[in-house]
């Protein structure tokens, strides 16, 4: 057989690197702007593009896709080429894939600051970007699978399959929830509506934490850390088990954001026991890592990389079995819209992506600089001022979570509320305090990390192509006697490919389909009526400001909710929402039917100046929306677009939206003018009013109590 | 002989299915009485699938054990004296039917009626779970007995070191791992950069976790959605708020708090500075934090939009007047706080803060004499002073 001789391309590594870095740190920052601002409101700095609504998506958009998915990419294209024994298929198109994919996080971070914002979390970017995202995917599986065909390797490893579930599972994901209807160049909305889109949204959110920063990251795991340690993978067959099983359940379980809410209870329950049954298929992961290292744990001592992929592992484990437990009804009774959710992310970010990118990092540069690190005293120092980060930052959102949680349900044996809302935000300042030490602490040490690598790189010698040789594949296979049978699908890679879309996509069109299609999972309720254009404008103000980041719209059946905001959160109140803004986190109350609750007066204040309307409060001003018009020429726009999504206004309804708007701002401004504010009828704080004050009122349209009519 | 170790093993494994065979038929026994909404019943059951399945996982262990080829040797060493190997497989059987046994007794016959409940259950459904309970720790702590005198004896039949002999680590036992010496022997011919991969079992405890958890689930879907034991939201919601009611009003009936519009009086004292905290809490905001009125009327003034009395203002605060912004709010405040509220408020009269608001509504005046009345009743008749609402 003749020996082929090719080079390893590592210029593209080192970009995907060096991106990784700069964006790790980038993202880190904005998370640490959006502690401060938690505890000390002045970080808002009066800005609109600095608000923590908009600053929390730049976050969680940062760290996820351009820390993350620059990390993923940096760990493919490494590990990618030498387990297939190739190139990468096209210099080109790893260029094309790299600057695109920079292209994409720079549009985000500006657009999301601007507000340009579809209002679903972790897919908050608006339709441009969305296609721009779907090109630079195809071109990522594109390279991927040249290089696969042309592998010099027949069998593919473990680590490649969970790349190519990835890539097939995040286009799914991302194309399905990302339809949409565009208004304009930077405006959208969602084509599913309420509950549907909340299970669409969820799927897609629960997955992307699946798909985006659990495969992709177990791959990376199963080629570096066998690596880094020098010892043999523990279990193949735990490989197996483990990849599928992980894969078809995962995807199941995107319901398990939304117990007690108004989707359908056999969603709910469906959320809850497949949750459970993750926990065997994400720990097979961790049990295959932690085991590989019996024998090297003396290693582990020495070695600076092995510790942080020890830690990360183990956080893994340790966030797979926490996210089951949270997906027990009575535990996300608790747990849902707190700090305790916060925390819980944080030990998978923090601790399994953080340290085993930093862990792959510390790898790979004196690799491919062919040098040893520059300080592994350094690195050292970073292990444990990263690991007591995660615990500062992580433990005081436990007590914090679960403190608040039981003030919120507390009552007094009058049956009264114990706690204003107001009473048990002001509680929690000092634990955002020292989650935001915990923070920096994590933020130095990834800064000590970059200086040493920078440092690193200074001191070696780039090798941007590395020879390589191998054997070329000989056109027919033979197997050599008896063989497991899983090695077929693995000398298969469009076999795999299609397997594995299969199983992924089978949980979610068996929870979306009913949903969809079956009516009774959607009562409908006579009285929810369209928004008018004025509360349309101002639902989108709400959308852009990120108001859902602190606050949410579910109430959900419990004594606790319905005594503070009112009336359970029914199905068919959002069959005309577009997007759904049902929130995750009750950092404010909820907004539910926050409608009619205060007078138009209180909340012109109250946009203004929160404290002054309830002192003590960490919400952010927003004195622009006192000064800023609304922009009425989209608004024939968005009530075609909001026709074709099948909101149910009268035919030619976009005709007179204008004048109809036209009269109710000016009943508001008239509203607000008795109670001594001077505003005119045109600027966006009306038109949010008019939704704040229609919000949940709908089916409050039903014969009063005889108590109300004295 | 390998045939006979082949029976016996499927003997033990026979054994330990039909316990698992007895479950599926209490369950079918259970749901028409509903025993899956009682919690204690249920935690029992879990339990008893929990030390079930470290039941199986010991088993393994220790079917790996005997498997093994030390094991193998010395019992065929044993062969010509007695076999200790034999005697421990024999008493496990033994123990193992014993238990099978135990749980047909415990489970064979549907649960009486009695008089007698434990946390809602009846005490023969409650002893026979906790027996099986009990005997399952017996079957347990034998196993691990059985297992570890294994590992013991191997120790001290081993006693000069002419070859290294490595005793498993807890970790390696539980997950039923290859030694690392013996590594070699599943060696997967794979090679991946340098990467090679190993052909270990899945740990025991893994698998019959996992096991476990779609065990579970199904239960569960079953309890909810087939058999509808088990209270989906809506249900759970009416009856905590039914049992949350009947909670207050039992508490109402001893309580002293208990004052509406008809009977409400002016407070004083200790009540005054109670009010003027909620006031301070949840009124400033709108009304001022001197009750001058900002966004709310002004409190301090002689008119009122919707009458000065006392049961006037009680009434305006406990049900609101929504439509004007003022909501209700007997839902965040007891009668007797908005009663200390209302009392606070009516000291604000004549008060002439700064900035005050222009007056609104109807001059309302109050009649001295009523006051005085109002104020004798009060030390009278009252019998709730401030500190026995703590």
């Amino acid at each position: 057989m003749e020996l082929q001789k090719f080079q390893y391309d590592n210029k593209i590594v080192k970009w995907f690197a060096y991106a990784t870095m700069t964006w790790g740190i980038v993202g880190m920052l904005a998370g640490l702007l959006a502690a401060l601002q938690l505890c000390i409101p002045a970080f808002n700095m009066n800005l609109p593009y600095t608000t923590f609504g908009r600053v929390r998506p730049i976050h969680t958009n940062a760290v996820i896709f351009a820390f993350v998915g620059n990390g993923i990419f940096m760990g493919v294209y490494y590990s990618l080429q030498r387990l297939l024994k190739a190139r990468m298929f096209s210099d080109l198109l790893s260029k094309v894939h790299f600057f695109g994919w920079q292209l994409i996080i720079v549009l985000a971070a500006v657009s999301l600051a601007l507000g340009k914002t579809t209002g679903k979390e972790y897919a908050e970017l608006e339709w441009p970007i969305d296609i721009l995202i779907t090109i630079v995917w195809v071109v990522f599986g594109w390279n991927m699978f040249g290089t696969i065909i042309r592998r010099r390797e027949r069998h593919l490893y473990v680590a490649v399959w969970f790349y190519i579930a990835t890539l097939v599972t995040i286009a799914m994901l991302h194309i399905v929830n990302s339809i949409e209807i565009p208004v304009s160049f930077w405006k959208s909305y969602s084509w599913y509506a309420g509950v549907q889109d909340a299970l669409v949204q969820w799927w897609y959110g629960h997955n992307a934490v699946a798909f985006f920063l659990t495969t992709p990251y177990l791959g990376l795991m199963y080629y570096f850390l066998p690596k880094a340690a020098n010892r043999p993978v523990y279990s193949y067959r735990l490989s197996i088990i483990h990849f599928w099983s992980l894969i078809f359940i995962y995807i199941w379980a995107g319901p398990h954001h939304l117990l007690y809410t108004a989707i359908p209870d056999w969603a709910q329950s469906l959320g809850v026991v497949f949750s459970v049954m993750l926990i065997a298929p994400s720990w097979g992961g961790m049990i295959n890592g932690l085991l590989t290292l019996r024998g090297a744990w003396d290693k582990v001592r020495e070695e600076v990389v092995l510790k942080f992929m020890v830690v990360a592992v183990t956080a893994y484990g340790m966030a797979t079995f926490e996210g089951p437990m949270l997906s027990l009804k009575n535990v996300s009774a608790i747990a849902h819209y707190t700090d305790w959710i916060v925390a819980h992310v944080h030990v998978g970010a923090l601790g399994w992506n953080g340290f085993l990118t930093f862990g792959i990092l510390y790898w790979i540069i004196p690799k491919m600089f062919r040098t040893e690190l520059y300080s592994k005293k350094l690195a050292n120092a970073h292990f444990w001022i990263g690991t007591l980060g995660i615990v500062l930052y992580v433990v005081p959102l436990y007590f914090s979570g679960i403190m608040q949680s039981l003030m919120w349900k507390e009552f007094t044996p009058e049956g009264q509320l114990k706690w204003q809302f107001m009473d048990t935000v002001t509680k929690m300042i000092p634990f955002y305090l020292a989650r935001a030490i915990g923070g920096t602490l994590y933020l130095i040490g990834a800064v000590m990390m970059v200086y040493n690598l920078v440092k690193t790189t200074r001191k070696g010698s780039f090798l941007a192509n590395e020879d390589a040789e191998a054997p070329a594949l000989e056109k027919k296979y033979t197997s050599h006697g008896k063989e497991h049978w899983h090695r077929w699908i693995e000398r298969k890679p469009i076999q795999l490919m299609i397997v594995s879309l299969v199983v992924v996509a089978i949980g979610g069109a068996i929870e979306f389909v009913p949903t969809f299609l079956v009516k009774s999972n959607i009562p409908t309720i006579a009285s929810v009526k369209p928004y008018t254009p004025l509360e349309l404008h101002g639902r989108d103000i709400y959308v852009r400001e990120g108001c859902y980041t602190c606050h949410s719209q579910m109430i959900r059946p419990f004594r606790s909710e319905t005594a503070r905001y009112g009336e359970y959160s029914k199905a068919g109140e959002f069959v005309y929402d577009h997007p759904f803004q049902w929130g995750s986190k009750r950092t404010g109350p909820d907004l539910a039917r926050i409608g009619g609750k205060y007078p138009d007066s209180w909340h012109y204040n109250h946009m203004m100046d929160p404290t002054s309307m309830s002192p003590g409060s960490i919400m952010p001003s927003y004195p622009w929306l006192l000064d800023d018009q609304v922009d009425v020429s989209s608004t024939v726009a968005k009530i075609k677009a909001m026709k074709r999504l099948g909101v149910p206004y009268p035919d030619g309804y976009e005709r007179i939206a204008a004048a109809e708007m036209e009269k109710q701002a000016k009943g508001i401004a008239e509203n607000l003018k008795k109670d001594g504010i001077k505003t005119l009828a045109d600027r966006e704080i009306v038109a949010l009013i008019a939704y704040l004050q229609r919000m949940g009122t709908d089916i409050k349209n039903q014969p009063k109590t005889a108590e109300n009519k004295n | 002989m390998l045939n006979q170790v082949n029976k016996n093993r499927k003997l033990l494994l026979l054994l330990l299915v039909l316990p698992l065979s007895n479950y599926a038929q209490d369950a079918v026994v259970t749901v028409h009485t509903s025993y899956f909404s009682n919690a204690l019943f249920n935690t029992l059951l879990v339990i008893i699938a929990v030390l079930l399945a470290v039941i199986v996982t010991l088993g393994q262990t220790l079917k790996k054990l005997a498997d093994s080829d030390y094991f193998r040797n010395r019992y065929q060493k044993k062969e010509e004296g007695s076999s200790t190997g034999d005697a421990l497989k024999k008493t496990s059987l033994v123990l193992l039917l014993l238990f099978g046994y135990h749980s047909y007794a415990g489970n064979g016959q549907p649960a009486a009626a009695d008089d007698w409940l434990i946390g809602g259950l009846d005490m023969f459904t409650f002893y026979s779970l906790l027996g099986i309970i009990v005997a399952e720790f017996a079957v347990i702590s034998i196993l691990y007995n059985i297992i570890t005198g294994l590992l013991k004896t191997e120790r001290k039949q081993k006693p000069a070191p002419v070859q290294k002999v490595k005793t498993k680590t807890i970790l390696e036992k539980i997950n039923a791992s290859v030694d690392i010496e013996k590594e070699q022997d599943i060696m997967l011919d794979h090679d991946y950069d340098g990467i090679r991969e190993l052909d270990n079992d899945l740990p025991p405890w893994w698998k019959y976790g996992f096991y476990l958890t779609v065990a579970i689930s199904v239960i569960y879907m079953i309890n909810f959605h087939v058999v509808k034991t088990g209270d989906l939201q809506t249900e759970e919601y009416e009856k905590s708020m039914a049992a949350a009611k009947a909670e207050v009003e039992a508490y109402m009936k001893t309580a002293a708090g208990n004052v509406d519009e008809s009977t409400v009086k002016q407070l004083e004292g200790a009540d005054i500075e109670q009010g003027k905290e909620i006031f301070t809490g949840n009124c400033a905001a709108c009304h001022g934090k001197d009750g001058q009125g900002t966004v709310g009327p002004n409190l301090t003034d002689a008119y009122w939009l919707h009458g000065g009395s006392m049961p006037d203002i009680f009434k305006s605060i406990k049900y609101g007047w929504v439509d004007k912004g003022m909501k209700s709010w007997k839902e965040d405040l007891s009668p007797m706080q908005i009663a200390q509220l209302t009392s606070y408020i009516r000291t604000l009269a004549g008060t002439n803060p700064a900035g005050a608001k222009a007056a609104q509504g109807d001059l309302y005046k109050e009649e001295s004499i009523l006051i005085n009345d109002s104020t004798k009743t009060v030390s009278d008749t009252l019998i709730i002073k401030s500190d026995s609402l703590k």
